[in-house]
């Protein structure tokens, strides 16, 4: 990740994203040595949002806590694998959390009971997946800023690839769109994407 | 940069870092990874990092109080300070967090199992049920049948002819009377069906008197059956059939169909 930002002509003075990925990449490599009080600042600084991702992802509370439950188990026993290089802590945690959210999503729908997975165990509402989402996301930060420019056909292609691991026939089946049609919207919704972020 | 890289790989990384290539575009992308082309690691890895703002941008959600403490328990016995040098405890705690994370799964796999075998034990008993409703119908037919054979095939049975009247001339009736039993049955054939209000009424006429013998309907072919429990033991005048209001009545009021 630090590469990339470098790649965007941010590199210099660290930036306070960068300082506190420096942070961050000092507590995974604390863990990496078995440093429990460390496993507890990451899940402290990242669990609601890696919540927030399995939420969206799966539809339904208990099931997202599960998948949470299992992701800081492999940040725990995995954490001497992360490579600074290739992404920050936070990417590299909500990468595997959506891996194993994507295997669940996999699987539910070899079951074929994709439909009725939801439980919402202790009151916390589950918005429904949509565009509603992505539009408070707007509001919050520079990536819901970048969404914004998206057309709504780009980004409900990347949100189905990206939240519900459809590939590019499946969209097109799920829209019924044209396989080339939603090849072109996912390429020139991920091209504004990174436009809009490398501006931002 | 591999020797075999071009726009088309370049295309086709956003969508691979979505995980959405499929087919032969994934084949063919693999395939060129494989090379170990560095400028598509390069770019790869630049949109593995947009790709996990994008993770990031999704709404927070706090975690519960079990999965807190799960992790914090993990945590604590993880603890250089509290393990001294063993990584026993938090290998008991991370065993445990796998236990529990096992469980939950498997509980929620269980319950689901449950539920699917719990409609489909639910789907048979209906199926049963329907099954023993059929059975019950098909045993009183049988029984109904036995009873109308014994009192046709009895010796000292006797059989009357009805004949069509008035607006039904092609209709035809068999009464098979079987006076040592006291039990009739009677067929009648290509009757016209009637409405819901109508029914036709079965009568023996006995020194000049009508005798409610039954009700009976038409089917779609014009048949309807009749068995008397009761039959006269002894001559009659006649048979016959009217049409009576549904329900039938005490004494015929209604157009008279077969006579015999």
């Amino acid at each position: 990740m630090l590469d990339s930002w470098a790649a965007r002509g941010l590199s210099g003075f660290p930036s306070m994203d960068q300082r506190t990925s420096l942070n961050e990449t000092d507590l995974l490599r604390r863990i990496a040595t078995g440093d429990g009080d460390a496993l507890s600042r990451v899940f402290e600084l990242h669990s609601p949002v890696v919540l927030g991702l399995l939420v969206r992802m799966l539809g339904g509370r208990a099931e997202a806590e599960e998948v949470l439950q299992e992701v800081f188990l492999q940040v725990w026993m995995q954490a001497d694998r992360y490579e600074e290089s290739r992404s920050s802590p936070r990417g590299w945690i909500l990468m595997l959390a959506r891996s194993r959210a994507l295997d669940r999503l996999r699987r539910r729908m070899s079951q074929q009971r994709r439909e009725d997975e939801v439980a919402a165990e202790e009151g916390v509402a589950v918005r429904p997946v949509g565009t509603a989402r992505l539009e408070a996301a707007e509001q919050r930060n520079r990536v819901g800023t970048a969404l914004g420019v998206l057309s709504p056909e780009q980004r409900h292609c990347i949100e189905l690839a990206f939240f519900e691991g459809l590939t590019h026939t499946q969209i097109a089946e799920r829209l019924k769109a044209p396989l080339g049609t939603v090849k072109s919207r996912i390429l020139l919704g991920m091209n504004k994407l990174r436009q809009a972020l490398s501006t931002s | 940069m591999s020797a075999d890289h071009s726009t088309r790989h370049e295309e086709l990384l956003p969508a691979y870092a979505l995980g959405a290539v499929d087919g032969e575009d994934l084949r063919e992308m693999e395939s060129h990874l494989a090379t170990g082309c560095a400028e598509c690691r390069r770019q790869l890895d630049l949109w593995q990092g947009d790709l996990e703002e994008l993770a990031a941008s999704v709404e927070p959600v706090i975690p519960s109080e079990t999965a807190r403490r799960r992790v914090q328990r993990l945590a604590g016995a993880a603890s250089p300070a509290r393990s001294r040098g063993s990584r026993w405890p938090a290998i008991l705690a991370a065993a445990s967090l796998l236990v529990a994370v096992w469980s939950g799964w498997r509980q929620a796999r269980l319950g689901e199992e449950m539920e699917r075998l719990g409609a489909e034990r639910d789907r048979l008993a209906r199926q049963v049920s329907g099954l023993d409703q059929q059975l019950g119908l098909a045993r009183a037919e049988a029984d109904r049948m036995a009873e109308s054979l014994a009192i046709i095939t009895s010796p000292g049975s006797r059989a009357i002819v009805l004949a069509g009247l008035g607006p039904s001339p092609n209709a035809k009736g068999h009464t098979f009377v079987n006076p040592e039993r006291g039990k009739a049955v009677f067929y009648a054939f290509d009757l016209p069906a009637l409405t819901p209000d109508k029914t036709y009424q079965l009568w023996w006429i006995e020194g000049g008197k009508p005798v409610s013998a039954g009700v009976f309907k038409v089917d779609e072919r014009g048949t309807g059956s009749v068995q008397v429990e009761r039959a006269p033991r002894g001559a009659t005048d006649a048979w016959a059939v009217t049409v009576e209001p549904a329900g039938g009545v005490p004494q015929p009021t209604g157009e008279m169909v077969l006579k015999g």
